[in-house]
């Protein structure tokens, strides 16, 4: 039976009810909350460092390549790059990337452990399996959201310094000056809230994929795949709507 | 004890159960056997609340299941433990982490408290002790099936339910697991339920059989009973193996 998109929105808030119920025990969900940290976290880190210092680079060599005026002063290079990872880069790309990591690995887990009757027998010894597999996923992803997206931009600078002076299209006293001008505070809150908007939907999607798949390992697979799909037009459409909400 | 009495239950229009009674009583293990798709796995489910019957009752003891609040049957769901058809040992917890699970997570037990009944758990499966910090994937299937019944008992359960316990299993560890299973039953005088198709347990261990063909009570009795049934559905089951077609011919 084809299932109707507001079916899936139904029952995707019903689970949300059930993860936030009040927990058997909360000394078991502080565990699994820091077990989730480092897991989904912790291990994002190098992928996050290595993929913003490439893109920290490239974007300066791209900034300096479409700015080659000698109107424009060289500084305008390292505001490029500095807004370009602010508003957007580190926060919705760094978003849909982490949907490919953190997204997958969170439905192929949860799909897994229902196929092989784990969830259910959580559910007869009586636990909420939806809030103990579910909400410290939810809880650390969202936690741990903000810390990447200010590596991120950290990193992301970092390529552009070294790259761009590296390449030759631009020095570092007018990288750094340039990442100084005009800055306005409030693109560092606008991007936080999407960080943390993009962490919900980045685990809580995937979840639902994974909880209510059906069949054996082929189906955890499907549903792992329409789980990044889905979560990166989510994470899209939201940037969106944010960005028209906070922004404009 | 478990009394069920006259439940049904269909999905979308086909009746899957048909007024079904019978008693399950505590020190015996009761066997539910049956062809794929007659019911049985739809019984035990209901039986365990997870599907909600259309009509009829369930008994705990003097709790009727179809009656109780989700905070019942929270408290009733503590008295059970469960035997998967796969074992369903969390994959991502070592050995003593799976028994321990349930004490952890139901319990207000010291740790060392925790940790002697766990041990006392899995030596009564004969789990050696150098297996303890070993993962689930890391150990045979049999091996599986003996933490999962340690992990079900941890909470000393009063009712045990077992799907298909001995499916994947050699005949020996199959053997292994029904006497395990028998022999808990009888020291915690647990009611125990057991969903299977293999006729080597019901042979075994069958001290309470109840054969349901086409969602329907075809026949109840004891494993002594079950060669001279009278039922030709039973027969037509068991005989389809040839090997007690000679044994009801005294071969």
């Amino acid at each position: 039976m084809r299932m109707g998109f507001f079916f899936h929105v139904g029952r995707y808030f019903s689970m949300l009810s059930k993860v936030f119920a009040r927990p058997e025990k909360s000394k078991m969900y502080v565990r699994q909350l820091f077990l989730e940290i480092d897991n989904l976290g912790v291990n994002s880190v190098w992928i996050v460092v290595i993929i913003s210092i490439f893109i920290g680079g490239i974007m300066t060599i791209q900034f300096a390549h479409a700015l080659a005026n000698p109107l424009y002063p060289n500084e305008l290079v390292g505001l490029g790059t500095r807004d370009t990872l602010l508003l957007e880069f580190s926060s919705t790309m760094l978003a849909l990337i982490m949907a490919g990591k953190i997204g997958s690995n969170i439905t192929s887990e949860i799909g897994t452990m229902r196929v092989t009757e784990q969830i259910d027998s959580l559910e007869i010894m009586g636990v909420n399996s939806a809030s103990y597999l579910i909400f410290p996923k939810i809880v650390a992803v969202v936690f741990i959201f903000p810390f990447l997206y200010i590596m991120s931009v950290f990193f992301g600078l970092l390529g552009g310094l070294l790259t761009g002076p590296l390449v030759g299209v631009v020095t570092v006293p007018q990288f750094i000056d340039g990442i100084q001008w005009l800055f306005y505070p409030y693109y560092i809150t606008f991007s936080i809230i999407k960080c943390l908007v993009f962490g919900f939907l980045v685990s809580s999607v995937p979840a639902y994929f994974g909880y209510y798949v059906q069949g054996g390992a082929l189906e955890v697979g499907k549903a792992s795949t329409k789980a990044v799909v889905n979560t990166n037009i989510l994470i899209l459409f939201f940037d969106l709507l944010l960005t028209r909400l906070l922004l404009t | 004890m478990i009394d069920v009495k006259n439940i049904s239950k269909s999905f979308d229009g086909n009746q899957v159960l048909k007024n079904i009674s019978i008693t399950f009583e505590p020190g015996k293990t009761n066997l539910i056997i049956g062809r794929s798709g007659s019911g049985k796995t739809v019984l035990l489910k209901s039986i365990l609340g997870l599907f909600d019957i259309d009509e009829g009752e369930i008994w705990y003891n003097d709790r009727n299941l179809v009656k109780m609040s989700n905070k019942e049957r929270k408290l009733l769901r503590s008295e059970i433990g469960m035997v998967f058809q796969g074992g369903a040992l969390f994959d991502s917890i070592n050995v003593e982490g799976n028994v321990r699970f349930p004490l952890d997570m139901f319990t207000n037990m010291s740790g060392p408290e925790k940790t002697q009944r766990v041990q006392f758990c899995l030596d009564h499966v004969n789990i050696d002790r150098k297996a303890y910090k070993l993962f689930p994937s890391e150990i045979s299937g049999g091996m599986q099936k003996r933490v999962a019944i340690a992990r079900a008992i941890a909470l000393n359960p009063k009712y045990l339910f077992c799907d298909e316990p001995n499916s994947g299993l050699d005949p020996e560890t199959s053997t292994v697991i029904d006497q395990l299973i028998q022999s808990l039953t009888k020291e915690f005088q647990m009611t125990t339920i057991i969903n299977t198709h293999d006729m080597n347990s019901v042979i075994e261990i069958g001290e309470s059989v109840l054969f349901i063909s086409k969602g329907e009570k075809e026949w109840v009795g004891t494993n002594r009973e079950i060669l001279d049934s009278g039922s030709q559905k039973l027969d037509d089951f068991i005989f389809a193996n040839k090997l007690y077609a000679q044994m009801k011919k005294g071969k």
